[in-house]
């Protein structure tokens, strides 16, 4: 996953929900110095009882902002939409360097 | 051809495996009795029993040992794991995004800084050195939970097994490892999760998700759960972080980096599962169970006492009544006695 135009994660999961393994799946797919690169990484658990829906929101350094449903996607395709823009702005960097 | 076929076959494994100091002996020892009565037409009755019996480091030739060390060996980690999850009573887990190792390292350290402190119980041992904060294989130790909680062993069957000698003999497969586990597991959950009976493991399945670690102790000990609830998911007030003079090595940027990654899901006490908030409760018991215990036995006394005053009250105070009753008829029959006697 390109994360290098991401700058902030934050989501918000109840983990004794099998719907929130998507929105775990994709913290750990954030690598180890994510946070010393400048990225925000926001976590809030929620208590057992909730019944809130998971949600992930992620916002790109051009400022666009991705609010991601986790109760249906899991994580190839959670992973394929952050990356279809990623490449956008990728090739936009190419061309400016 | 049947010996030669053998020996191509263990000299392949020996190169394969590369552990020549285990296969050199049994190389030597497995085709010797075959060839020699292949070669010289001796019947297998003519032989000595005694050259028959498979030695001790037979190693099958269709069987190959693995190559694997024995403790990264699945089956030596599932069974490790049962152990773990029948002899811990109080277990926290966590999931890690992406630690490097220098930051585990930081945090176990701080961890068993943070233990070290902890006074010791009222029995007088210091179980903070039997704390750990292990990563775990969360499929393998996903099926180590279902064996624990679906598998139990005292009630396998005996089955008939043949001994080297040829005598049939009952015996008892009911190791973690058995058919038996296997076939008690796959019952229990035959109909996906949501079908098995509610047990630990339902509840605690849908945690058991992504790169895990846990933190495991060898008796429930609040005060050491309040101390590493400190260190690794600290939340004010009630479990606040570490000060800063005191623990600098916290407050390093290896360890933060690190404890940001670290996340509390969930934990099992005794059996149950509980969420952050249920370890927090259980973190902050006071004094220990040992507390919960007086607090209880302070409790049933003192409803003893009530109970025990309550039902004397009334035949207390009937006696009263009947006394004071008495007394005053005892007065009304003395007082015309005492009257008649001043008359005369």
């Amino acid at each position: 996953m390109i994360t290098r135009f991401i700058t902030d994660v934050t989501t918000r999961f109840n983990p004794f929900s099998p719907r929130a393994k998507a929105a775990r799946l994709f913290l750990t797919r954030l690598p180890p110095g994510a946070r010393a690169s400048g990225m925000n990484i926001a976590t809030q658990l929620l208590p057992r009882t909730s019944t809130e829906p998971s949600s992930l929101h992620i916002k790109f350094k051009d400022g666009k902002e991705m609010k991601i449903d986790c109760e249906t996607m899991n994580i190839k395709n959670i992973v394929e939409e952050v990356d279809r823009h990623s490449r956008a702005l990728q090739k936009a960097d190419d061309m400016a360097s | 051809m049947h010996a030669r076929l053998r020996c191509s076959a263990v000299r392949g494994l020996s190169s394969a495996v590369k552990a020549s100091r285990i296969y050199r002996p049994v190389a030597s020892q497995l085709p010797c009795a075959p060839i020699v009565s292949v070669s010289t037409r001796q019947y297998a009755s003519a032989a000595a029993p005694s050259q028959l019996t498979v030695p001790k480091d037979y190693v099958p030739p269709t069987q190959p040992p693995t190559a694997r060390p024995a403790d990264v060996r699945k089956a030596q980690l599932l069974r490790s794991y049962t152990s773990l999850l029948r002899s811990t009573p109080l277990m926290l887990v966590f999931q890690h995004n992406n630690l490097t190792a220098t930051e585990w390292a930081a945090i176990r350290r701080e961890l068993r800084i943070a233990l070290a402190e902890v006074p010791a119980g009222s029995d007088g041992v210091d179980i903070s050195p039997a704390i750990g904060l292990q990563v775990i294989r969360t499929r393998i130790f996903d099926i180590a939970l279902k064996i624990v909680e679906f598998f139990d062993p005292s009630k396998v069957e005996p089955t008939l097994a043949t001994t080297l000698t040829g005598k049939r003999v009952k015996t008892v497969y009911n190791h973690d490892l058995s058919e038996a586990a296997y076939k008690a597991v796959k019952e229990a959950t035959k109909d996906g999760l949501a079908e098995a009976k509610p047990s630990a493991y339902t509840e605690l399945a849908p945690l058991l998700v992504g790169p895990l670690a846990v933190l495991t102790f060898p008796t429930v000990s609040p005060a050491h759960l309040a101390a590493a609830l400190k260190v690794l998911a600290p939340s004010p007030p009630a479990f606040p972080a570490p000060p800063r003079k005191k623990y600098p090595g916290y407050y390093d940027p290896v360890a933060q980096n690190g404890l940001q990654k670290l996340l509390l899901v969930g934990g099992r006490v005794e059996g149950k599962v509980f969420d952050i908030d249920g370890m927090h409760w259980v973190g902050s018991i006071e004094g220990g169970l040992d507390s919960l215990r007086a607090q209880l036995v302070y409790m049933l006394q003192s409803a003893g006492l009530g109970l025990t005053s309550t039902l004397e009250g009334a035949g207390k105070s009937l006696w009263l009544t009947m006394e004071s009753r008495r007394s005053v008829l005892e007065e009304a029959e003395k007082g015309p006695q005492e009257a008649e006697k001043t008359e005369s």
